[in-house]
């Protein structure tokens, strides 16, 4: 029919316009900006990188393998993977949870909840380990009742688990957030006039499409929850073997003069890093990738 | 399948959006809700749509006698597209208009041929079928709202609910998707309601057109009676452009400006303030005075672009007049800028003026403090109202 084909004809593609000169700055302040921004991240980032792998291998392979072999350390490895299987699920399905209710829903003391969330990114890790001390430790609030039923939080794994955890939450939440109130809720609608159920338009059409948010957030969490020292420290005890996670055992090898050792671990650390470095810039080329492609074929008029 | 909503109020808050809104949509009926933005018209179709809960107290709604207040939008089984579309953008054309009979419990379910062949017949309806594996981002505004209209279409409904379905698209766009959304439903039949700003899609689109203001109807009329007959003020405001003229009410007389306009409807009533609507295209325009009480104005501009020429004038009392001719009238005329004209309204509305009346006529709804709106005639030569309409 001639009116829908008129339709269809408006559809043109225009790719996505390059940047023009007249919009850059001259060389000589693109160069300055480039060349401040690359010196800055090789004396802070580069530098001190090599520096780790250097002197993980200053006795050769052969002492930088044998200190993965050591009991102590490979519990820390342990512990620290444990840590981290608990505590990214958990976070994940708290931010989920939370970002879902925050971006779409209206609610009573939403701006509170919000704030909540925040609230282990404003506040020292340390102190965020404290406050547990304070209400689990033997003195603590909940200590007297805790030591009743036999259950050892402070200067156990669950503390660290759950410190760990305190402040590890935010990560996914405050990545959904924005992204979901961004989107709204009238694709949801549209799920539930089509008969979708909750679940359906969940799984269907929430999840995809913040899937790559979620990711982010996910990897973000693991990082952390793999990294974090302050908060652990002060609730593990530091014993060997037992209680230390990856950045407790670097320490204390650390302070034995063990620096072989010590470094070696850390290049583990580091590795997982930019292991988890290298997988969020994957994420992001496919999610420009995509965006390119919309870009290219995104009418222009109509 | 029929419509009726009975006695529904919704608040947000504090802000009242429907106010005891009653209204039946017969079976296959095109009926649009028109009124200006925020006047609840959106509310009332996400009422009957189930996405939103009326206020307690509010009556049933009904689908075909059978009372759906108490359902979810899952369960209402209409077909709702959406102002913005809402298209799943992670999902092809086919994906988006197969999800409505995907999501089906098992046992409802078409099996997946079925479904194949419905959506295919559905991207066919739409003229979009090259188009199935595209993604919605692909796709240009009137496309997507064919696929929104597809996508609500699959699962059957037993209403059709458009919240301003051409909203965000051009004007040209607009007026082509309109008169296919037209043949569509009256190739299909199924109830639609569709919500939106524009009184010429109004017009031109539905059956019956429901106005809106306040969260109140104020009207409810096919085109031509709404726009022919206006019940109240706000119609009359609404529908079109209006010169607007405070007069008095005396002796089944109306005075305004320098003229009188005789409203024997209004004999019976006691003196009053009243306001006094003439459309642009409700005047005679001569050069030569001849007999009948008109304006002495003086043309102050002329755009003549168009299918009519609209002219602004200053009336010799000081009045501003919005005045339009058919070309041919206009060039026969020979007026220009400047030029001395003899303005004469072939047809007045008269409403009570709102503000300084605080009795109201019959006294039947307190509401209803318009005067039942005349179209009075000129004392003299008697002229046919109604006679030219090409506004």
């Amino acid at each position: 029919m001639s009116v829908s084909a008129s339709i269809t004809d408006r559809v043109s593609s225009s790719g996505p316009r390059a940047v023009g000169r007249a919009t850059t700055e001259g060389p000589l302040v693109r160069w300055f900006l480039i060349g401040t921004a690359l010196v800055f991240l090789g004396l802070f980032l580069f530098v001190p990188l090599v520096a780790v792998f250097a002197q993980a291998m200053e006795k050769g392979l052969g002492a930088y393998f044998a200190s993965f072999r050591d009991p102590n350390a490979l519990a820390a490895i342990r512990l620290t993977l444990l840590t981290a299987a608990i505590v990214v699920p958990c976070s994940t399905l708290f931010g989920l949870a939370a970002a879902w209710a925050i971006g779409k829903f209206n609610f009573v003391g939403k701006t509170l909840l919000v704030a909540l969330i925040d609230l282990p990114f404003s506040v020292s890790p340390v102190i965020s380990g404290l406050a547990f001390v304070l209400l689990c430790g033997r003195y603590g609030w909940l200590g007297p009742w805790l030591e009743k039923c036999g259950v050892e939080i402070i200067f156990a794994v669950p503390g660290i688990i759950l410190v760990t955890l305190f402040v590890t939450f935010p990560f996914v939440a405050r990545e959904l957030i924005p992204l979901m109130q961004a989107q709204g809720s009238e694709e949801e609608e549209a799920a539930c006039a089509l008969g979708a159920s909750g679940w359906q338009t969940f799984r269907r059409v929430t999840l995809p499409n913040i899937k790559w948010g979620l990711l982010y957030g996910v990897i973000l969490c693991n990082a952390r929850a793999m990294g974090e020292f302050g908060a652990v420290s002060v609730v593990s005890g530091h014993i060997r073997g037992q209680t230390n996670t990856m950045p407790l055992h670097i320490e204390i090898l650390y302070n034995d003069y063990n620096s072989v050792a010590a470094f070696a671990v850390a290049s583990l650390l580091a590795m997982l890093a930019l292991v988890t470095l290298a997988v969020k810039s994957l994420l992001e080329r496919r999610v420009l990738r995509r965006l390119a492609r919309a870009g290219q074929s995104r009418p222009t008029g109509g | 399948m029929s419509i009726q909503v009975q006695n529904i109020s919704k608040t947000f808050g504090t802000f009242a959006a429907l106010r005891d809104v009653t209204l039946t949509v017969a079976r296959g009926e095109l009926v649009a809700l028109l009124g200006p933005s925020g006047s609840g018209k959106t509310t009332l179709l996400r009422i009957i749509a189930g996405l939103e809960q009326p206020d307690r107290g509010s009556g049933p709604i009904r689908f075909h006698e059978e009372d759906v207040a108490d359902r979810g939008v899952r369960e209402r089984q209409v077909g709702f597209v959406f102002q913005h579309y809402a298209l799943f953008r992670h999902m092809s054309v086919f994906e988006n208009v197969a999800f409505g009979l995907q999501v089906r419990p098992r046992r409802l379910r078409p099996s997946k041929a079925a479904i194949q062949a419905k959506v295919h017949e559905l991207l066919k309806l739409i003229q979009l079928e090259d188009l199935a594996n595209r993604y919605p981002h692909q796709l240009s505004g009137g496309q997507r709202q064919r696929v929104a209209l597809a996508r609500a279409l699959a699962i059957e409904p037993r209403v059709l609910l458009l919240d301003e379905p051409f909203g965000s698209l051009d004007a040209k766009v607009r007026a082509e998707l309109r008169r296919w959304l037209r043949r569509l439903h009256d190739e299909i039949h199924v109830t639609s309601v569709f919500v939106t700003h524009d009184q010429d899609e109004a017009m031109e689109l539905a059956d019956r057109i429901v106005l809106i203001n306040q969260g109140r109807i104020e009207q409810i009329g096919t085109p031509d009676e709404v726009f022919h007959h206006p019940r109240t003020e706000f119609v009359m405001h609404f529908l079109g452009q209006v010169n607007l003229f405070r007069g008095r009410l005396e002796d089944g007389e109306v005075h305004f400006a320098t003229l009188s306009w005789e409203s024997p409807e209004h004999a019976q009533l006691p003196p009053r303030p009243v306001k006094v609507f003439i459309r642009p295209h409700d005047f005679e325009v001569a050069t030569q005075r001849n007999g009948d009480p008109c304006f002495k104005a003086t043309v102050s501009r002329i755009h003549s672009a168009g299918p009519n020429v609209r002219l602004e004038m200053v009336a010799e009392s000081g009045e501003h007049l919005y005045v339009e001719l058919p070309q041919d009238r206009y060039r026969d005329q020979n007026i220009t800028r400047g030029s001395q004209v003899f303005v004469t309204p072939q047809n007045v509305k008269v409403f009570a003026d709102d503000g300084q009346s605080a009795e109201t006529p019959s006294g039947s709804r307190p509401s209803d403090s318009q005067l039942p709106s005349a179209e009075g005639r000129f004392p003299g030569p008697s002229v046919v109202p109604g006679g030219r309409h090409d506004g």
